[in-house]
């Protein structure tokens, strides 16, 4: 029975960035959640759990305020969370959130499975989860479409550019999935009543090794606008045709 | 700093890679590698886009993946030291790219759109897109060697020169891998590349079962255009194929005129859509993001514009 650790990270919620017009991200009035495709990765040790027995352990680093991520992943199947936090752990690059993750599992949670999304939605960069894995020293299987655990290995269905790869790795293996591999839960009332009543294991800074500075330098974010006039039209049949007319208007109709 | 390392997975990426290395290395006066891995006879012919050295990687049996490199192409880039490594940001492409930069302890920029030699800085200093491509992020390297992963089609194919020689070195062998390859299914690509399409009609989750998506094609039709659609019904549902996908994990494309239907417009998307000459929307949410980020929309249930619509169109084109 499989003992999983599912990472996550508590995002902002990109819908409500504002552009300024100097190209400035307003971040004021933001929403935050847990990054898309780390629900995928919450519900896959849920529903490997479900199928095979064995624990779940969700992991995160981030500020103090990523509390609200913590319970609601504890609303998804994970029995316990790991919560890794500093005021200065907001614009973490991939490589620290990495070697911190790596610090705090390697001394503190026992694994088999480790399960992360295919890439966060903030940056996108997909990199925590294979530097993950060789900061362990484990195999890892990245962009998996459907994952099953037999025994001590798991079998895997990868994406890759050619097509599709079926490959198997002996446990503990780090596998990062895309979000096909299943459709994950709505909490319930029940799930978020549940989820206070767990364990949460609070890691500080001070708990770590000295996670060395950046590799790299963010020097600079600027924000585009995909602004458009925006003309709007109703679907009664004159206002359809108007529409199709302004196409002809603007030459794109030939 | 001791070179420029290209990995590319075939001819095709190498040629790309090997024009962004290339203007990289009269920058910086710098040698540029090639990591040969799959196809070994090119050596010459990468020697003529442009390298100086070939790095033969070692053969792997079948059922071994190509990820059980990523030591021997660690191990070797700690001796030789190159100051710049790239790799197409393709599925493999970002696993390595991401296992070697751990394992080297070194920064990785993913997706670069950009990759330039900041001289004063003596640094490498590259763009790439955020928060769902609604910024742009400018980073710089404090660590050696950089590292990018470079999307297909950033750069254009390196010309070929004659008479350029460069030297061939074989790399030792990989230690054993864990993992097994136990089958390969080959895709196969029937789409037309969206990328050259004047006219696209986009499907979104609007459209309520696969049949529906005949409604999409119809449209696509009367406009002379192709059908394209978003990451869920690709990559979720499947319903259509994922060369057919717009937006940041898909492809970005430049119609003059493009359709989304049922859309919801999440930036995404239309991160794929930036250069589109005109971009139109029905939806039947008047709240939808996609009309603040369109030309022209229509407010309503595409299941009774879309008939209208088509008709309208035929008149319109005269057919
Ligand atoms: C890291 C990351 C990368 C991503 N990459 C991509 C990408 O490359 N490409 C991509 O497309 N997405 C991508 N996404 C997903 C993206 O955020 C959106 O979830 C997705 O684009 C939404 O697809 P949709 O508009 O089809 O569906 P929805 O957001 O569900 O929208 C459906 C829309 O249809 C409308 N509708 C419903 N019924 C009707 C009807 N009868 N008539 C008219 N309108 C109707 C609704 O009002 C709604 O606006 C990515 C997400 C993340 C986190």
């Amino acid at each position: 029975m499989p003992q999983m650790i599912a990472c996550f990270k508590w995002v902002v919620d990109e819908a409500y960035i504002r552009v300024g017009a100097s190209g400035d991200l307003d971040m004021n009035a933001v929403d935050y959640k847990i990054s898309d495709y780390d629900k995928n990765a919450l519900e896959e040790a849920a529903r490997i759990r479900e199928q095979a027995g064995g624990s779940v352990a969700a992991v995160t680093v981030g500020v103090p305020e990523a509390t609200k991520g913590v319970k609601d992943a504890l609303s998804r199947g994970a029995e316990k969370a790991f919560f890794i936090q500093d005021p200065s752990f907001r614009d973490l690059e991939p490589s620290q959130t990495a070697r911190i993750l790596a610090a705090v599992i390697q001394s503190r949670i026992p694994y088999d499975l480790i399960l992360c999304g295919e890439g966060s939605s903030d940056l996108y960069a997909r990199q925590v989860g294979p530097r993950l894995a060789e900061l362990l020293g484990i195999p890892c299987l990245s962009f998996v479409q459907k994952l099953t655990v037999e025994g001590d290995r798991v079998v895997a269905e990868r994406r890759t550019d050619e097509g599709q790869e079926v490959c198997t790795a002996p446990m503990p293996v780090l596998v990062t999935v895309l979000p096909d591999i299943n459709t994950p839960r709505i909490p319930s009332v029940r799930d978020t009543l549940m989820a206070s009543k767990k364990e949460v294991v609070p890691v500080r800074k001070e708990d770590l090794p000295d996670i060395s500075s950046p590799f790299l330098e963010t020097v600079s974010m600027k924000g585009t606008s995909l602004k458009r006039s925006g003309t709007r039209f109703t679907e009664d049949p004159g206002d359809v045709k108007a529409f199709v007319d302004t196409l002809l208007q603007k030459g794109v109709l030939k | 700093m001791a070179g420029i390392w290209i990995l590319g997975e075939n001819r095709e990426l190498t040629g790309e890679l090997l024009t962004a290395g290339g203007e990289l290395a009269a920058a910086t006066g710098e040698k540029i590698s090639v990591l040969l891995w799959k196809d070994r006879s090119r050596a010459e012919e990468y020697f003529a886009l442009g390298a100086d050295e070939i790095l033969v990687l070692p053969e792997l049996p079948e059922d071994v993946p190509p990820e059980a490199l990523i030591p021997v192409i660690t191990g070797e880039a700690k001796t030789s030291q190159p100051g710049l490594i790239l790799l197409p940001a393709t599925v493999r492409g970002r696993e390595m790219a991401a296992r070697v930069a751990a394992g080297l302890g070194t920064g990785l920029c993913s997706d670069a759109v950009a990759v330039r030699w900041n001289g004063e800085r003596k640094t490498f200093e590259m763009e790439r897109l955020a928060y769902g491509g609604m910024a742009v992020q400018k980073v710089v390297f404090r660590t050696a060697p950089a590292m990018a992963t470079i999307p297909p089609r950033t750069f254009a194919p390196a010309p070929e020169k004659e008479g350029r020689t460069g030297t061939v070195r074989e790399l030792p062998g990989p230690p054993p891998s864990p993992v097994r390859v136990v089958e390969r299914k080959k895709r196969e690509r029937t789409v037309r590349d969206l990328r050259e399409a004047r006219i696209i009609v986009c499907a979104g989750r609007g459209i309520e079962k696969q049949e529906d998506l005949r409604i999409a094609r119809e449209l696509a039709e009367a406009l002379g255009g192709e059908i394209a659609c978003t990451r869920p019904l690709s990559e979720e549902y499947h319903w259509l194929p994922e060369d057919l996908c717009i937006g940041l994990s898909g492809i970005s494309v430049k119609p003059e005129l493009y359709i989304g239907l049922g859309v919801s417009g999440q930036v995404q998307h239309i991160t794929g859509i930036r250069d589109a000459k005109v971009i139109a929307a029905v939806n039947k949410d008047e709240n939808a993001p996609i009309f603040q980020t369109a030309d022209l929309g229509i407010v309503g249930d595409l299941y009774g514009v879309v008939p209208n619509l088509i008709q309208e169109i035929r008149k319109a084109r005269g057919q």
